[in-house]
This record gives structure tokens, sequence and C-alpha cells, in this order.
């Protein structure tokens, strides 16, 4: 068990990205909130048409309605951008469509102080049993070499969402065009091995999607070229080290 | 190539010069997006006179059908436009996405300022 001082409370941010998604995000923050986490909430709104923003701000987080839908990986770095402004110490990423069990939170922050690493990966695989699609299974496994070949770590779940990452990582991360738009995943985690930080995983509890997903009809192969490129593209930047951030 | 032909190929680059220089002037198309489509119509201009270079040079290279060369290089200049281009729109979605990341942090801001002047 995680001992939570006061002085803790300020440092952990939970950011949310969501996109229409006014059915799931008041449960989503609730769900933190209930979790006991000690940390504030931030629902980035990303240009949803439906009452998501006002759900979640009646819920009880704090909101960021973005002009317009600028994609998951933008709207997670405004999150970013939000926690370098405010001063945070630790950032959550949580989807908003309650795939991602809040209790589990307390896990990767466990996972964190334990390894002394400064991300965490949560994964759905360590030790549960999660159902997904044949495309989606095999992209994942696809990618989960890909790490390994890279990086000498396995990863079990490398295009998982649910993440904590620590100050040095997500300012760093905050900046231009350090983060994806779309997409960030196996990229991003061979480009912080590229830099020497610790990337480990620690497990979570996720519920199977329903209903639509991001990687439905032809998107998945679409997907992993774009995640091919951008590997690729990650592999071939000047080598970047710590001191660089 | 007759007379004719030649002609309409000469007015259609000088229409599409003379059009394109004109949204410059009112400023609705920005100079320097405007360059690469000048050089279309420019080249469009000088293609009216092309098959006194094209076709010797078509045989050099062993082309046995010429206006194949002049398509080949309208084809290649097109290209190389739409790259221009593509290049402009990556450049134009980053910026977008900075300002709507800026615009959703100051809104934020602003909010808990008004909040704030609201309760003292």
């Amino acid at each position: 068990m995680i001992a939570y001082d006061k002085e803790m409370l300020k440092s952990y941010l939970v950011v949310v990205p969501a996109y229409n998604e006014e059915e799931h995000i008041a449960k989503v923050v609730r769900g933190i909130r209930e979790s006991n986490v000690p940390a504030d909430i931030l629902v980035v709104n990303d240009g949803s048409t439906d009452g998501t923003s006002e759900r979640a701000r009646l819920a009880g987080a704090m909101v960021l309605d973005m002009p317009f839908n600028i994609g998951y990986g933008g709207a997670i770095q405004t999150g970013f951008r939000f926690a370098t402004e405010f001063g945070y110490e630790f950032v959550v990423t949580i989807d908003g469509d309650e795939q991602h069990s809040p209790y589990s939170v307390k896990d990767l922050i466990e996972a964190m102080q334990r390894e002394k690493a400064d991300v965490v990966i949560g994964s759905r695989f360590i030790g549960g049993n999660y159902h997904m699609g044949v495309f989606r299974k095999i992209g994942v496994s696809l990618f989960s070499r890909v790490a390994l070949l890279f990086t000498g770590t396995n990863f079990s779940d490398p295009t998982s969402g649910f993440q904590l990452l620590n100050r040095k990582i997500f300012s760093y991360l905050a900046e231009g065009d350090n983060y994806p738009l779309d997409y960030p995943d196996v990229n991003i985690i061979i480009a912080l091995h590229k830099m020497r930080f610790k990337v480990v995983e620690a497990p979570v509890k996720m519920m199977e999607k329903q209903g639509k997903s991001m990687h439905q009809g032809l998107r998945p192969l679409v997907y992993v070229l774009r995640m091919f490129l951008a590997i690729i593209m990650v592999l071939l930047t000047k080598k970047a080290g710590r001191h660089d951030l | 190539m007759t007379f004719s032909i030649r002609l309409f190929i000469f007015l259609c680059g000088l229409f599409l010069f003379v059009a394109i220089f004109e949204l410059v002037r009112r400023k609705k198309f920005r100079e320097e997006l405007s360059l690469g489509w000048l050089l279309v119509g420019l080249c469009l201009v000088f293609s009216s006179f092309a098959d006194l270079i094209i076709d010797p040079l078509a045989f050099k290279l062993g082309v046995h059908y010429p206006p194949t060369l002049a398509f080949i290089i309208v084809v290649i200049l097109l290209v190389l436009v739409m790259l221009y281009f593509s290049v402009a729109v990556s450049d134009l979605k980053s910026r977008n996405k900075e300002l709507s990341q800026k615009i959703a942090l100051l809104e934020y801001k602003l909010s808990r300022l008004y909040r704030g002047k609201e309760d003292s």
C-alpha cells in the first residue's frame, strides 16, 4: 500500500482525453475520485459536439475545451502542457470511455516508486485475461516484438494509453512536435528508451471495449503502416540524451 | 503543331498566369504559395512553342512519340506543386495544433480569473 501524504496532493494530475463521451465521462471522473487517488482531474474535451464538457465539469473535473478536434495525441499533449504550466510532478493518462479502471492508478504509482521508473505503462495482459479482435491482437503482438527488438525490454501492451509519467518526461513531450497528434504508442516508448529513460510496465485492469473503437475498418492497417513510419523516423532522429531535457 | 493548337495552349497558359497574378494582387492568394502555380502557367505559355525544343529532345532521348515527353514534364511539375502544398498543409496543421492548445489553456485561465473576481 502507498501512504499518500498531503505533500503529494498537488503532485498528481489525471489527464482524461475525451471526444463525444457524454455517456461515460461523468462515470470516469467519479470513478477516479472514488478510487482515492490523490490527484486533480483534467478532462481535455477534444472538440466534442455533445455534452462531454458540461458533464465532466458537473462531475467535478477541471475541463479544457479544445476549439476543434485535434486528435487523441494532441489532446493528451494539451494535458501535458497544462501539467507543465501548473507545476504538477506526475501525470496519469486515462481514456474517457471507461476502459481503464481508475483503481489501477495506485498500481502504476507503486510500480514507479518501486522501479524508480520515469514512465509506467499499464498493461492489460500481465496477469489478466483480456479479449480483443484478431487484427488488434496481431498489431499488439507485432509492436511488442518491435519494442523488444529496439529496447531489449518485453512490453506486453505497448499500445496502452493508461500511463504514468514523471515531470521530466511529460514536460519534454509537451513541447512542439515531441508528441504525435494521432496515436502515441510504441514510437514514444522507443524514443524515450533511446534517451535512456526508464520505461516499465505494470498490470492494470481494463474493461473490454464495447461499441465504437479507434481501431476498426481499414484503420488498423493504416495505423500499422503509420506506426512503422513513425518508428523509422524515431530511429533515424539524432540521438538525444537525458541532458537535452 | 498547327497554329490554332499553338494559339490555344498559349492562351490557356496566359489565362492561368494572369488569373494567378490577379489573385495575388488582390491578396487572395499568398505570394509564396503562388510561385509554383505561376511557374506552371509560364511553362504552359512556353509549351505552345515546346515542339521546337521537345521534338529534337525526344528523338535524342529515344522517345518515339514526342508529346509523351511533354506529358512527363507536365506531370513532374504538377507532382512538385502538390508536394509543395502538402508540406504547406503539414506546417499549417502543426501551427493549428499549437494555436488550439494555447486557446484552450488561455480560456481555462481566463475562466479561473473571472471566477476568482466573482468570488472576491
